[in-house]
């Protein structure tokens, strides 16, 4: 009877060989790293180099300090490619937010949300700085 | 055959199709990630090389202003320069192939020393302006042209203020307009004793951004026969704030050059003159606009106006990768890139052997 049974056992085996192997196989596939840190390097960097140059003849924190903020909406429209959707808030010194109106292009259509955080000082007669955040998304 | 052969036959089988199968699956699963950690490589490799041209200022670092100097290492950057990816104006300017002392692509990538890349390089405006005519009303002493502008970043417009400049033969004039919503229209008389073709010249500056400007032109018969074609009678080429205008027929005779951005306009001062071209110096005028180059003259007895920016923008040189992109990983990048306080979009292509 014994004897009889060792096949059975063996099919019973191979059949927990085959689950564990696949379950492995399912889990790793999803641990796998992909591709959506570089992506968001290259955001990253354009929505830096964005506010460096908006910022370098004053235009941002003028800007912010008049409260213009469909001003600051068109001009990263401008400058930012087509195609990717924006939204900015900033911050005073206390990190209360400044802008009472949404600073954006759109909702955002995809996960891989790229973040710059950048600190802007106010051209004004008055010492101010701020902190901006832009997050950025390529539009889907 | 007793039951328990066929059993341990079957589950042997199983194991071995299991085991083929477990292979398979894992060559399937990591061939992407190998793949794509020799990509990511790779592109970092590409990045940082298309940095590397626009923060470096090349050697030696003022090869853009001298004619004749061909950089040992490639770089864009101005000499100097405490702002990142601020450009000079007379390396860009040379980059364009229309520049009669443009640096070709071969001494490009040998500059560049890296013998498995190639490049492509293309600046242009934030937004495009577009003239067009509307309509001519002609009376017996003057003729009115109507134009529509448009001021528009892939097809979204863009709200901008217009500096025009109209100029003919003996005729200059500039126009002041506001397009709240980038559409404008624009009535420019000229007296019909003023010889054509006319030019009409835009300079469009953001509202929103000072340091946003585009431009564009527009050549109109004017008491004349159809204008030609830029290029057609003269090469302008301006390098370190001097303009060489070569002529393309040898009895040309040139009337008068004009400097324009923005706020300011000017006639240049001829510095010399010889059988095959004519040098102006040009100013640099501390103004957030590029400068247009324009440049009146006759050819026997066609009146012409020839015009340039400076810097030479848009252009758009080096490999082309249309036809290689099977072969080739190719890489871009685009960058918002500063030439005289005015913003401009840069992409660079790179591109190498497929791995």
């Amino acid at each position: 009877m014994k004897r009889q049974n060792e096949g059975q056992i063996r099919i019973i085996e191979a059949f927990l060989a085959v689950l564990i192997i696949f379950s492995a196989f399912a889990v790793s596939a999803n641990l796998a790293a992909t591709q959506t840190m570089a992506k968001n390097d290259d955001l990253t960097s354009v929505g830096l180099q964005a506010l460096l140059k908006l910022d370098s003849d004053g235009s941002l924190g003028k800007h912010i300090d008049g409260g213009n903020w469909s001003a600051l909406r068109d001009s990263l429209s401008l400058v930012l490619p087509v195609g990717v959707a924006f939204n900015l808030t900033v911050y005073d010194e206390q990190m209360q937010r400044v802008n009472n109106a949404v600073v954006s292009n759109g909702a955002f259509g995809s996960q891989d949300v790229a973040f710059v955080e950048y600190v802007c000082a106010s051209s004004g007669s008055v010492f101010r700085c701020y902190e901006v955040h832009l997050c950025l998304a390529v539009a889907k | 055959m007793p039951a328990i052969s066929i059993d341990t036959f079957f589950a042997c089988s199983l194991m071995v199709l299991l085991v083929l199968s477990a292979m398979a699956g894992a060559s399937k699963l990591l061939y992407p990630h190998i793949t794509n950690t020799i990509g990511e490589n790779m592109g970092e490799r590409y990045r940082e090389t298309s940095k590397y041209i626009l923060l470096n200022d090349g050697t030696p670092s003022n090869w853009g202003q001298n004619n004749q100097t061909i950089p040992e290492i490639f770089g864009l950057a101005k000499k100097n320069s405490n702002n990142p990816y601020e450009l000079d104006i007379d390396k860009v300017s040379r980059l364009n192939s229309e520049n009669v002392y443009a640096f070709s692509y071969a001494q490009m990538f040998t500059a560049l020393k890296f013998s498995d890349v190639s490049l492509r390089i293309k600046m242009e405006t934030f937004f495009d302006v577009a003239i067009n005519l509307t309509a001519v009303f002609e009376a017996s002493n003057e003729t009115t042209y109507q134009f529509e502008i448009l001021s528009r970043k892939y097809g979204v417009s863009v709200q901008t203020e217009l500096r025009c400049y109209v100029i003919a033969e003996s005729y200059f004039e500039s126009y002041y307009v506001f397009a709240s919503n980038g559409r404008s229209n624009l009535n420019i008389t000229i007296p019909n004793d003023v010889d054509g073709p006319a030019l009409l010249a835009v300079l469009a500056r953001s509202t929103d951004d000072t340091q946003i400007v585009s431009f564009e032109s527009y050549s109109l018969a004017h008491n004349s026969t159809e204008p030609q074609p830029g290029g057609a009678f003269l090469r302008l080429s301006p390098l370190n704030y001097s303009l060489t205008a070569s002529f393309v027929y040898p009895e040309t005779m040139l009337s008068n050059a004009y400097a324009l951005t923005f706020d300011y306009s000017l006639t240049l001062t001829q510095t010399s003159i010889s059988n095959d071209s004519a040098t102006y110096d040009v100013a640099n005028f501390l103004d957030f606009s590029p400068t247009l180059l324009i440049v009146t003259g006759w050819n026997s007895t066609n009146f012409f106006t020839e015009w340039t920016a400076y810097p030479q923008i848009p252009l758009e040189t080096g490999a082309d990768f249309a036809d290689s992109m099977t072969l080739s990983d190719v890489y871009a990048y685009s960058y918002i890139v500063t030439i005289n306080s005015v913003l401009y979009k840069c992409t660079i292509w790179l591109g190498g052997p497929r791995n």
